[in-house]
């Protein structure tokens, strides 16, 4: 089961293969991808966990659950990723995944500057509801595309930092940074003490889903 | 447009000349005048509507022309009287490699653009077209166009039978005025008119042949070769305008010339210089004197009819503005001797009996086949083995070459490469292929015509064939969908039962519910969801932009974009137009991602233009489909709905899968997680789209309630990996859905649906087509907090006395009131079991002390009474955990049966 993401593109290289060791700790993460719709949320899962891409990548209906290992210096970091949907109106189920996350990674698409405001929206939430401590990062998609962008890099980074969000642009197509944001996630998550390891919080908090008040959030 | 490339090899592909170059001047034209030549546009300018009156006048009086000509059919005809379908295969224009759009996705292939645009044809039936039937894509953006034929072209008609006469050729000429006319009325320009784009059946009917190439190739810009012969193209072409259907009139008056005067346009010249002809008419007061000189026939010229001189004359007119239009040339004068002599032997040949016209005609009696729509014929054609690209490859119009030839020889470093030119794929060779029908004819030929023409209200003629079909029944579908005889007898039928709809719609439910030809399912479907054609789709606003565009487009090209169809870009425009139609025409909802999904199987069945009433169906199709199954679904906040719908779930999964909803529940599996996108798009989201078409073909057959048993069905088919696994693995396992064997599925939900009571699928917000009576739930008596908290569902009294009445075997009550109750009043063959004794600690059956209990309970509906609710639903919660199937509550407990009339209680 564990193992380093595959390779797909640039800069995987600080992932390191597990040495099979027992000494290893281990630690999984409950993460969660928010972000406008059509910004490459699950393509950027589906490059991280099967280093595939999908051109015609289907839209994503409630939301898909991935896993990931990966090996940061002698720990393993399982990964349990909820892919949301993009579409506004499937906001009321967001709080279900992102509630009880350690980390989220907000996406928004370089070329469009609708889906960086959305990204922003998505940021204040989270600081206002979601876990305290969560690990936020910011991801600016579709790279590849820089010809063509809207949104400039540091426009984006300077927001990030006065965020205090991990920042890159990535591109899904390419492999470009994808596994990096992972890992430097990953690096920034605490993973000494027993809160966050084994399975404590990776379910949706189904109780608390829907409650009226997120239906009309905008 | 037309480059140098494209102009000489489609001069090789005709072997005449090699090595021309384009004129200069053509080729700047083309780009700097007419950058975009859309044809419809161009001609919706010029050329105003016929008022509908007109057109059906020119319509009748077309036809009755029609069948009083009787051109002399030759002996030595080549292809057979039965030959009826053709392909002819073309390239389309490669994109050069590696080479993405504007939004990052990589470019459409062009054979998929013409492929969606060729739907549009299929649609466009008139006795002077052939029909179109089908765009096939094979390797290396190879096209193959399968379409009707008809007897021979009119090239080789002329070459057996020098020269024509007079009449002759005035019936030429107004049939393919009828053609073209027909075209513009459908917004449609030929622009490849020439004599082997004639066909003159042996009846003498004349069809315009491959005239949809200029449509489907968008004018020629998916193709590397120009389209039209240079010979018949009319000045303003080569200069690049066109779309015009007076360049048709042009054509057609150049082909008429031939005939006419006898001769053969330019034979010798290089196409540069019969372009340097062309254009030199654009300065000719009389172009048709002046080709008359060119040709040394000016004798004929003089000598002709004068009538039909001057025609030509005015169609040949430089100036496309003063060419008559096809309608004005349908009613010129000179036709008018033909059409009466034409008019009168019709009225003789009317006289005579029918009988002896058979004895007196040459030709054999048509084998009934042939009296069957071509689209039938083609499908049984397919069906019975026929492969278009085996046809082609006989022909040796498909060869295949060694993979090793096609490598690059270099390639740079910007990824470029040099490949060696295929042999085949910068020619084009527009031999016609016929499809031979033999063995089709003759597989079928033993059927009687009873079977052709199915009688649907005397069974008694058909017994015989009834037992084939029925025999056939018993295997399974996709074996059943790929036998020939079976599925003639099934078209026949449905194309007969559809054509009777809606006074059949009884019978069509009947017989849909054994299986429905894949042929006829999208009108299958639309009579199945009571769709009647009101023709409201066109006047439904598809245009002004909303919030929700947005959406849609960036939804649209993730829809199911591995079929060619939905790819193509006359996919996405439509799949658009239906869904910005459905949310305009449904003010009170809105687009929730996954309608689009749900659209789809809908367009795919009934892809067509907009103009008929074919796309309507796709729209009224999924109008009807919504309410009956999607109920509220896409309201702006749909939390209440989607909450019920899925407790519902949880609760029937209990009610058919004790153990493995005890299973999914202990480890927080619920169905939130991973059902929304299952019902909200009713599967259409998770399944490819031929699943879609067998679970659908069932769904149709059901109520709104059939859906949540097909989600069972899938549970049930994974069950032992499901009971398993924990959290992750079980999650893990649907958001990759695995291969689920949809016919098994099919059959297991359809078990489900017809074995569990209506009311155990009581659901507030489903639609209603009756209100609920007194035995029945009450609309607003089970809210969500009861579902929620209740693991079964609640049966209504009217379906325990219909089960006490009709089958008491299937029926274990247990009462759960106390001895003393009991012994007043219970319902007869009832087990009692007073809930203030039995403890439920231990989840075992066993420990009720219930003798044989289990044998009393196994394969039954087990419902549980009591006067007090809680007690039933503790005890149900416990029938459950020992894993008894189809546990339920009476809704309003035992007091209910008092009001039962006549009465079903025994009391002492």
């Amino acid at each position: 089961m564990a193992t380093t993401p595959r390779s797909g593109g640039a800069g995987s290289g600080t992932a390191q293969r597990p040495n099979g060791t027992s000494q290893n700790k281990s630690c999984q993460f409950k993460l969660v991808l928010l972000g406008e719709s059509a910004v490459g949320k699950s393509s950027l899962v589906l490059r991280f966990v099967k280093g595939q891409f999908h051109e015609y990548q289907e839209s994503t209906i409630g939301a898909a659950f991935l896993t990931q290992t990966i090996c940061i210096e002698d720990t393993v970091v399982k990964f349990e990723i909820w892919d949301t949907a993009g579409q506004e109106r499937y906001h009321s189920l967001a709080p279900m995944y992102y509630r009880g996350a350690q980390a989220a990674i907000v996406v928004y698409d370089i070329q469009n500057q609708d889906s960086f405001q959305r990204a922003k929206t998505w940021v204040k939430e989270l600081h206002k509801q979601a876990s305290p401590n969560i690990v936020i990062a910011l991801a600016g998609n579709k790279a590849d595309l820089s010809n063509i962008r809207v949104v400039e890099f540091d426009e984006a980074k300077q927001y990030a930092e006065e965020n205090a969000l991990l920042f890159m642009e990535t591109s899904a197509k390419t492999g470009m940074n994808v596994n990096d944001i992972f890992l430097a996630i990953a690096k920034k998550l605490p993973k000494n003490d027993g809160a966050n390891n084994q399975g404590s919080s990776i379910r949706p908090n189904g109780n608390e889903t829907n409650r009226p008040t997120n239906n009309c959030c905008k | 447009m037309n480059t140098i490339g494209g102009f000489r090899s489609y001069c090789e592909s005709r072997g005449r000349m090699s090595g021309v170059a384009t004129p200069t001047a053509v080729r700047s034209a083309d780009r700097t005048l007419f950058p975009n030549n859309c044809c419809c546009r161009c001609r919706l300018k010029i050329e105003p509507t016929n008022t509908v009156r007109e057109k059906e006048r020119e319509r009748k009086e077309g036809t009755r022309f029609l069948s009083a000509i009787h051109l002399p059919t030759p002996s030595s005809m080549a292809i057979k009287p039965e030959t009826r379908l053709c392909a002819v295969t073309f390239f389309a224009k490669l994109h050069p490699g590696d080479v993405c759009g504007s939004n990052g996705l990589p470019l459409t292939p062009n054979s998929i653009a013409i492929l969606g645009r060729a739907q549009r044809l299929k649609e466009v039936q008139d006795e002077h077209l052939c029909q179109y039937l089908d765009v096939i894509r094979g390797k290396h953006e190879r096209t193959i166009v399968v379409s009707e034929y008809v007897g021979c072209s009119l090239e080789e008609h002329v070459k057996r039978n020098p020269p024509l006469s007079l009449a002759q050729i005035l019936r030429i000429f107004y049939q393919v005025a009828c053609g073209i006319n027909v075209l513009s009325q459908h917004y449609l320009v030929a622009h490849n008119l020439e004599p082997k784009n004639i066909l003159i059946g042996p009846d003498g009917r004349l069809k315009l042949f491959n005239y949809g190439l200029y449509f489907m190739t968008k004018g020629g810009a998916y193709v590397p070769f120009p389209v039209g012969n240079i010979r018949y193209m009319a000045p303003e072409r080569l200069l690049g305008l066109n779309g015009n259907v007076k360049s048709d009139v042009w054509a057609l008056a150049m082909l008429l010339v031939e005939l006419v005067l006898d001769l053969q346009l330019w034979p010798k010249l290089k196409i540069s210089n019969v372009v340097r002809k062309i254009l030199a008419f654009a300065r000719s007061n009389n172009v048709l004197e002046k080709i008359a000189r060119e040709h040394q026939c000016f004798e004929a010229y003089q000598t002709m009819d004068a009538e039909l001189r001057q025609l030509l004359e005015k169609c040949l007119h430089a100036s496309p503005g003063q060419r008559p239009l096809p309608r004005e040339l349908l009613a010129h004068k000179c036709f008018a001797d033909i059409l009466q002599a034409d008019r009168e032997q019709e009225r003789e040949k009317a006289k005579e009996d029918e009988s002896k016209q058979q004895l007196k005609s040459h030709l054999p009696p048509l084998p009934l086949l042939l009296r069957c729509p071509l689209s039938q014929i083609y499908h049984l054609w397919q069906l019975a083995g026929g492969d278009v690209q085996a046809e082609l490859k006989k022909e040796g119009l498909i060869r295949s070459e060694a993979p090793i030839l096609g490598l690059p020889q270099i390639v740079r470093l910007n990824g470029a490469s040099v490949c060696p030119t295929r042999s085949q794929s910068h020619l084009m060779d527009d031999r016609v292929v016929p499809l031979k029908m033999h063995a089709l004819l003759q597989r079928l030929s033993q059927l009687p015509a009873s079977v052709y023409f199915p009688l649907l209200h005397s069974p008694r003629f058909s017994s015989q064939h009834q037992r084939f079909v029925l025999e056939l029944q018993l295997l399974p579908l996709v074996i059943r969908e790929r036998d020939i005889e079976y599925q003639f007898h099934r078209v026949r039928l449905f194309a007969r039962l559809l054509q009777a709809y809606p006074y059949t719609a009884e019978l069509l439910q009947r017989e849909a519910a054994i299986d429905i030809p894949p042929l006829l399912r999208g009108a299958v479907w639309a009579a199945l969801l009571e769709v009647v054609p009101n023709s409201g789709y066109g006047k439904i606003d598809k245009f002004t932009p909303t919030y929700t565009d947005r959406q849609i487009e960036v939804d649209i090209p993730r829809c199911h974009q591995y079929d060619e169809l939905l790819s193509s870009p006359d996919g996405h425009r439509k799949l658009r137009r239906l869904l910005k139609a459905w949310v305009t025409a449904h003010p009170q909802y809105v687009y929730w991602q996954g309608l689009d999904s749900l659209t789809a199987p809908f367009l795919y069945l009934n892809f067509n233009n907009e103009g008929f009433s074919l796309t309507e169906l796709a729209f009224l199709s999924l109008f009807r489909f919504i309410p009956k199954y999607l109920h509220w679904f896409f309201l702006k906040d749909n939390s209440a709905i989607i909450k019920e719908y899925l407790s519902k779930f949880s609760q029937l999964t209990s009610y058919h899968e004790p153990l493995l909803a005890q299973h999914l529940s202990s480890i927080s599996f619920i169905p939130e997680l991973f059902a929304i996108p299952w019902f909200l798009t009713m599967f259409s989201h998770v399944f490819p789209l031929h699943k879609i078409l067998h679970l659908w073909d069932k769904l149709m057959l059901g109520d709104s309630s059939y859906p949540l048993f097909i989600g069972i069905a899938i549970l049930r088919q994974l069950r032992s990996t499901l009971l398993d696994s924990g959290f992750n693995e079980c999650i893990l396992l649907f958001s990759d859905l695995p291969d689920i064997v949809m016919e098994a599925c099919v059959i297991e939900s359809q078990k489900m649906y017809e074995a569990t009571p209506k009311s155990i699928t009581h659901r507030q917000h489903a639609l209603r087509s009756q209100p609920p009576q007194s035995l029945d739930i009450g609309l607003t008596d089970v809210e969500l907090k009861h579902l929620q908290l209740e693991q079964c569902p609640r049966i209504s009294a009217k379906d325990v006395q219909y089960l006490l009445l009709h089958s008491p075997s299937d029926l274990a009550l247990i009462d759960l009131r106390s001895v003393v109750d009991y012994g007043h009043v219970h319902v007869p063959h009832s087990i009692n079991i007073p809930f203030a004794t039995v403890q439920l600690g231990e989840q075992r059956l066993e420990a009720l002390n219930v003798p044989q209990l289990e044998a009393q309970l196994r394969g039954r509906i087990v419902v549980c009474v009591s006067n007090i609710h809680q007690n039933a639903v503790e005890f149900s919660n416990f029938l459950v955990a020992c894993g008894v199937q189809r546990t339920c509550i009476l809704h309003k407990g035992f007091n209910v049966l008092h009001s039962i009339e006549p009465n079903i209680l025994i009391s002492n």
